[in-house]
């Protein structure tokens, strides 16, 4: 298949084109961090700069807070209003393969026994124009879980950066049809796929931290009742929710009402099992102490999601780790965890 | 924006159940008028007033909030009112540091006898309101840009 | 200093004096400490002081049972003062070992100077008043006033007030008032407005993580104001409203026991500038109550403490 480039000039032409068909967002930088934002040209140097977004893509899908729907009542009783689909498709440029494969970790999640209205009419009203990594992170661990930082099948179009010019691997039809019109799009040579070929080479190389995913399944059920080695590993959390918030596959959520007098509006919005109440109930509450909550923390993402969907849910990407502010580290809990009970 | 005629400002007060509330009472049999913007709410003490209660009565749309209780050294529970003091202090300071107008907060010492300072306190606040406007504060959820859409529905 | 404070964990662990030591051990990524909170003497052994001890670390000691051994720099040891004031600790269960502080560097000014990420730095190293950094084989130093903590360069006690063993000789505070409160000066150059925008357009950011509150160790409410449902005070839905309600009355929920130590700034993983609250309120405290927190472990904690006679030119 005759790959297609474009010159990183010509990127910001791009998005401009792109914008006036679809929302296209873009990586920003707003007070310091950097986000997926409406592209407005604003940034237009976020190349320079540009390694991951603090907030993963499925806050794009997913978001932080979300209207359900809103309510009222009257003397005929209660009267629901949905929220008006927005029609308009997002097109997400420069998202990393770690944060895509993610994207299809969680659709298993939106998919299962129910069919999320929320997020899954989101993910097939968005295009995904993936950007392949040069620089990971020390923080990234993506390719122990079989992750090329510079390669992506869960994207629309893949970028690869072979130098002044990105190489355009065509995805699927949708990216085909994305990129058979796109100003600045030249055929790619023999030499420029030797390139990318390369690039991925390096790139997955660049990436030092691992962990040995083999011996985890083993470890993890020989591990689950060692309470003195949990009770270690737990020490330092502060039980906040930055992991799980940041976290591009994690996906529990709280339904709360907003109630004034005779209306109101029922949102849904980021939850954390890392939080003390997250399991309280009136007569108790199963992980009181933090230890049940680091354990499970770790088992569901790298023991009960495979079990349930085959994959581990987690894609490498490090954010917990760069985010923490005490420094707890999954990688390090994996490394150590006891072989046998 | 209503027209300013049309607007009357709604006032929250906290009144310590053994003197301001009392004084609100006697302001009621002594005939004093008072204007009706005030919404009374009876706490045990001024010092049972959290910060969290003024914040909360502004989030709820009221204009302005008042804490009234007995005069230092006269407080039923000894020293409750002396907490008062000192967290309304900081709490009208920090929040007019945030950006809410500090006539928005307002407090009083109203003894169980004084029927009249209590009609004159809510007379007086409710005329500052007046002039501060309606609490805007609170009000537009913001839809923002991208930056925002990105974390939120 | 670093071999000192070993020897000392390691003998009050094996006297039995503590059952905990509270340290800081090296960090899984560069330029980054973690905290090690351990009962084994062996452990002692990886123990660090370097310019990257952030953490507050007394945050863990409302939830240690136990006598504790903890590592503390200035404002840490005003925290520890702060539990002691509150009656969350008692004096007679920790063994402070102080740590004059010379400042901990802040990484993000640095990758702001020298124009690159943090991984892509290959060293950072204190040198007096200066900080060089390494790239390859380029050496860039800049002074500290640029790369320290903005709450370091402000601080006026970096030297533990408190404390059983002191590692060092006192460190002399760089008390940069300005840059302390160059954030501040600014909003309160604003209208009341401007500032309210302000902070409405940085409160819609906040995703309500909790990290800036659980990392404080002033906050140690067994159940937050967030969590009562009966009655509602703010719902958990991140909407800048009740954010920036949280932050606001979190602030003055822990007026004079904060210590300015900036933990809650460093932690917001979306770069809300909690500091200038916590800062604000810190000042705030003194001008009005002439009270610094954590200096004095038999003095009242500020808020229920009162003078007869106090300013009260705001009551009617």
């Amino acid at each position: 298949m005759a790959n297609r480039k474009i010159n990183k000039r010509d990127i910001e032409k791009l998005l401009n084109q792109w914008g006036q068909e679809f929302t296209v967002l873009a990586p920003s930088k707003e007070s310091g961090i950097a986000t997926m934002s409406k592209w407005n040209g604003k940034h237009a140097n976020f190349l320079d700069w540009y390694r991951n977004t603090v907030i993963p893509p499925k806050g794009n899908f997913f978001p932080s807070m979300e209207r359900m729907f809103n309510f009222q009542k009257d003397k005929e009783g209660y009267h629901l209003e949905l929220p008006t689909s927005n029609e308009q498709k997002q097109l997400i440029f420069g998202i990393r393969p770690c944060d895509a494969k993610s994207l299809a970790i969680l659709d298993m999640t939106f998919k299962d026994a129910y069919e999320d209205p929320y997020y899954l009419p989101k993910r097939k009203n968005a295009l995904l124009v993936g950007l392949g990594c040069t620089n990971p992170c020390d923080s990234c661990f993506c390719t122990s879980l079989g992750i090329n930082p510079a390669e992506s099948s869960d994207v629309d179009l893949m970028l690869i950066d072979i130098g002044d010019e990105f190489l355009i691997e065509e995805v699927t039809d949708k990216g085909k049809k994305l990129i058979a019109a796109a100003s600045g799009v030249e055929e790619a040579s023999e030499a420029d796929e030797a390139k990318a070929k390369e690039a991925k080479e390096a790139s997955y190389n660049k990436v030092t931290r691992k962990i040995d995913t083999e011996d985890i399944k083993r470890k993890l059920s020989s591990s689950f009742d060692n309470q003195d080695f949990w009770e270690e590993i737990a020490a330092k959390c502060i039980s906040c929710g930055i992991c799980t918030f940041l976290c591009p596959t994690c996906y529990c959520f709280d339904i709360n009402d907003e109630l004034a007098k005779g209306l109101g509006a029922r949102f849904r919005s980021w939850d954390s099992c890392a939080f003390p109440i997250y399991t309280k109930m009136p007569m108790e509450n199963p992980r009181e102490e933090k230890w049940r909550r680091v354990r499970q923390k770790v088992y569901h993402k790298y023991g009960f999601y495979p079990m349930n969907f085959g994959v581990i849910a987690c894609t490498g990407c490090g954010r917990c780790i760069r985010q923490c502010p005490v420094n707890w580290d999954i990688t390090q809990t994996l490394d150590i965890l006891p072989a046998e009970a | 924006m209503k027209k300013e005629s049309e607007w009357e400002p709604k006032l929250v007060g906290f009144l310590c159940k053994w003197c301001s509330y009392a004084g609100a009472d006697l302001a009621g049999t002594s005939r004093k008028k008072y204007p009706a913007n005030i919404g009374v709410i009876k706490v045990p003490c001024s010092g049972r007033v959290d910060s969290l209660f003024i914040l909360k009565a502004l989030r709820l749309g009221f204009d302005g909030v008042l804490v009234s209780g007995c005069h230092p050294g006269d407080c039923h529970y000894q020293t409750g009112n002396y907490r008062a003091r000192r967290r309304i202090a900081i709490t009208k300071k920090f929040l007019e540091y945030m950006g809410i107008e500090p006539q928005r907060i307002q407090a009083s010492w109203v003894s169980a006898s004084e029927g009249g300072k209590f009609a004159e306190v809510v007379t007086e606040t409710t005329e500052k309101l007046k002039q501060t406007g309606p609490n805007q504060l609170f009000i537009e959820e913001r839809q923002g840009d991208g930056a925002k859409a990105t974390a939120r529905g | 200093m670093e071999q000192r404070l070993r020897q000392e964990a390691k003998t009050l662990l094996e006297q039995g004096k503590v059952d905990y030591i509270i340290g800081f051990e090296q960090g899984s990524l560069k330029f980054t400490t973690a905290p090690l909170i351990t009962k084994d003497k062996g452990d002692t052994d990886r123990l660090v002081i370097n310019p990257f001890i952030v953490n507050n670390l007394s945050v863990y000691l409302t939830d240690i049972e136990g006598r504790v051994g903890i590592v503390a720099k200035g404002c840490d040891s005003r925290s520890i003062v702060s539990l002691i004031q509150d009656n969350k600790v008692n004096r007679e269960e920790v063994v402070i070992i102080g740590i004059p502080c010379p400042g901990i560097i802040d990484l993000s000014k640095i990758e702001q100077l020298v124009g690159k990420d943090r991984d892509e730095l290959d060293d950072i190293t204190r040198d007096g008043n200066r900080v060089v950094v390494t790239v390859g084989s380029k050496k860039k130093d800049f002074p500290i006033t640029e790369v320290l903590f903005d709450n370091c360069l402000g601080c006026e006690f970096p030297t533990p007030q408190e404390y059983d063993v002191l590692l060092g000789e006192p460190s002399t505070p760089v008390a940069d008032k300005t840059v302390s409160r160059a954030k501040i000066e600014t909003l309160e150059g604003m209208t009341q407005e401007q500032r309210w925008q302000f902070w409405e357009e940085e409160f819609s950011r906040c995703i309500r993580c909790y990290a800036c509150r659980n990392i404080c160790p002033a906050c140690f409410c067994q159940r937050c104001f967030v969590e009562e449902s009966e009655p509602q005070w703010i719902l958990p839905i991140p909407q800048w409203q009740d954010n920036l309600i949280f932050q606001a009355i979190r602030n003055i929920h822990v007026a004079g026991r904060c210590t300015d130590c900036g933990e809650c700034d460093r932690a917001c993983p979306v770069n809300i500038p909690l500091r200038s609250l916590t800062k604000e309120m810190y000042d705030l405290v003194d001008e009005l109550f002439h009270y610094k927190s954590g200096m004095d472990k038999d003095a009242p904690p500020l808020m229920t403490a009162y003078e007869a006679e106090e300013a009260e030119d705001f009551i009617r």
